[in-house]
């Protein structure tokens, strides 16, 4: 009894978490697990016989193979678009954090702009058009970045704060340029952010469904999250197969995530400056 | 082989002047320290040679080159910060060779040059740590071996020992005068720490508010300080300062007088001196002397007895704080009267602007 009236905040906040995140994903694999006709019913029930491995065979062959090519595509896409988002924004963070000229108000406000305004489809599309970048891979990487910089740019800027700037001086005095001080003195001090850079900004690329499906229509640029659509349709959807996909392409971001999460990111800068 | 040359060095940010004028020449070899209060602009002048700072007017000649637009890695110079500065990824091996990498130099070359530099500073068991694995003093020394594998010609100082403890202070202080003698390069050094500025210099220049109050080799600058600042801010304790009037002038002879010295006749320049005028009078705690014939009387009201010397602070009549230091032990009482003879050999005039009226040697 007194443990519970001492426990009972925590183990509710368990019970709840584990009710938010746990019980979505254990439907997601028992669906993934069921035949088209149980999974129809759309109820939380155990799956009568193992149709995992048909299902699986079903969504990978849909049509011609469209989830491999969709997980080329994505691929591409993720690691493009946040390998340039991190460079980037971290140079973008360094030169605003660094130096003080008379732009950074704008450049200040442009970011947050960037933050708040809600982007627009139809103009973008037409620039795209116009830039004949519309419908291609390289065309949504830009896209993704523009979306992604003003949050990656604030989490950089923030963190070169806390790096002294007497470590650019003297590698200014040892010799470095621009470039030599930023890529090799300060890029690597940004590890830690630089990892929660990526995990955030790979997942969101990788999961991101709407831009893909406004700036790169076509059955050969579709990325992971379009081909949910293969199984959906106003009167007839295969829940089984859809289940099956999600989890399917859920796997790639959860390794991400458990694989940096493990990563000691701490006590990067301790012993720059006395301590 | 390089001297420097500042020529009338001005630096504004905005509209605010922190330099305020220049003019020091360095020959080659020389160590030369800066010394001043916080706020002086020492380290700004510092890093205006170093090019971290770009300069407002006036010119900067390291050697026979005009450096004012020179990039800092042609400058011919190495700087230690007094924070360290150095690069936390990267081993001890590679924070001291970083500049030789980044002039290509051949890497048969550049560990010939980091393992002489470890050797002269001792630390070549620390070459495969981290910063981070270090002591104070041994992250200083690394500092150091990054500026010395740059054979400058210019070593640039910037309060390098403020953020070691004490007795570490004095070994670093004494290891930095003796790299000065081995390598015989121009060292630039930044200090508020007059001790540090009176044992490791060749010569002093002392700043205020962006100007420089007098430049020379310590012990001149000791005895004959040009102005009020330069013989507050040199030697400790501080100088004894009191208001004085001319009570007579004989030749190079002039007497003064006050409510708390009786007369005292000094050696000065009396050129522009007449009898009423009124002056600052400065004598150092250790020129005065116990003596019942003394012209200062004073009670005590605070004692320091360290022994081999006596601290004693005295309150005068005029109501005055002077500070004494005598020779050996004493053992006087708070509120004791105490009657003291100033050393009038020792003892420097400042006109009513400031200035010292020392006869000319």
């Amino acid at each position: 009894m007194k443990l519970l009236r001492r426990y009972w905040l925590t183990a509710l906040a368990i019970l709840v978490s584990g009710v938010v995140f746990l019980i979505p994903f254990a439907f997601i694999i028992m669906m993934a697990f069921k035949d088209r006709k149980q999974a129809a019913l759309l109820d939380f029930s155990w799956p009568q016989g193992l149709h995992l491995w048909d299902n699986v065979v079903e969504v990978v062959t849909t049509r011609n193979w469209m989830l491999l090519t969709a997980f080329i595509n994505s691929s591409i896409l993720t690691v493009a678009s946040v390998t340039l988002l991190v460079v980037f924004a971290a140079m973008v963070g360094f030169v605003l954090q660094r130096r003080k000229a008379k732009w950074n108000g704008l450049v200040e406000f442009l970011i947050l702009a960037g933050l708040m305004i809600p982007p627009a489809i139809v103009p973008t599309i037409w620039l795209l058009q116009g830039l004949g970048l519309f419908g291609k891979l390289h065309g949504l990487v830009l896209v993704e970045i523009a979306y992604g910089l003003p949050f990656s740019i604030l989490l950089y800027r923030a963190f070169i704060a806390t790096i002294p700037r007497d470590l650019d001086e003297a590698a200014i005095i040892d010799g470095a340029r621009p470039f030599d001080v930023f890529f090799r003195v300060i890029l690597p001090l940004l590890w830690p952010v630089t990892v929660t850079n990526i995990v955030v900004q790979s997942v969101a690329v990788f999961n991101d469904f709407t831009n893909p499906l406004y700036y790169l229509p076509g059955n050969q640029n579709a990325t992971v999250q379009l081909t949910l659509y293969n199984f959906q349709s106003q009167f007839n959807s295969s829940y089984n197969l859809l289940f099956t996909n999600i989890a399917l392409i859920t796997i790639p971001p959860l390794i991400v995530f458990l694989f940096f999460n493990r990563q000691i990111v701490a006590g990067m800068t301790a012993g720059a400056v006395k301590g | 082989m390089a001297g420097l040359e500042l020529k009338a060095l001005h630096k504004t940010y905005g509209q605010v002047p922190v330099i305020k004028g220049v003019d020091l020449s360095v020959s080659h070899g020389e160590f030369v320290v800066f010394v001043g209060p916080s706020g002086c602009g020492k380290s700004t002048l510092l890093r205006m040679i170093a090019g971290l700072e770009d300069i407002t007017s006036g010119e900067l000649w390291i050697g026979d080159r005009l450096c004012n637009a020179v990039e800092p890695r042609d400058r011919g110079i190495a700087m230690v910060f007094q924070s360290y500065a150095l690069y936390p990824h990267m081993t001890v091996y590679d924070n001291v060779g970083f500049g030789l990498k980044l002039a290509r130099t051949d890497k048969a070359e550049r560990d010939r040059k980091i393992r002489d530099a470890a050797r002269i500073l001792q630390m070549e068991h620390l070459l495969d740590r981290k910063p981070s694995q270090l002591s104070g003093g041994q992250r200083q020394r690394v500092a150091i071996g990054r500026a010395i594998v740059r054979q400058p010609e210019v070593f640039l100082f910037d309060e390098p020992l403020s953020n070691l403890d004490a007795a570490l202070r004095v070994d670093m202080r004494m290891e930095l005068a003796k790299l000065h003698q081995d390598l015989g390069s121009t060292m630039i050094y930044v200090t508020h720490d007059q001790v540090e500025a009176m044992t490791l210099a060749d010569k002093i220049v002392v700043l205020n508010g962006g100007v420089v109050q007098q430049v020379g080799a310590p012990i001149d600058l000791y005895q004959r300080p040009a102005n009020l600042f330069v013989a507050g801010f040199i030697g400790s304790p501080k100088m004894n300062f009191a208001e004085v009037s001319v009570q007579s002038i004989n030749g190079g002879m002039v007497t003064v007088a006050s409510k708390d010295i009786s007369a005292v006749t000094v050696a000065a320049d009396t050129k522009s001196l007449k009898v009423g005028d009124r002056l600052t009078l400065g004598v150092r705690p250790h020129h005065l002397s116990m003596d019942a014939s003394g012209t200062l009387v004073g009670g005590v009201s605070l004692v320091e007895r360290l022994g081999n010397e006596t601290n004693v602070s005295l309150r005068l009549p005029s109501g005055a704080t002077w500070l004494v230091v005598l020779d050996g032990d004493h053992n006087l009482r708070p509120a004791q009267a105490l009657q003291l003879a100033i050393d009038a050999e020792k003892v420097v005039l400042f006109d009513a602007a400031g200035q010292s009226l020392l006869a000319a040697m």
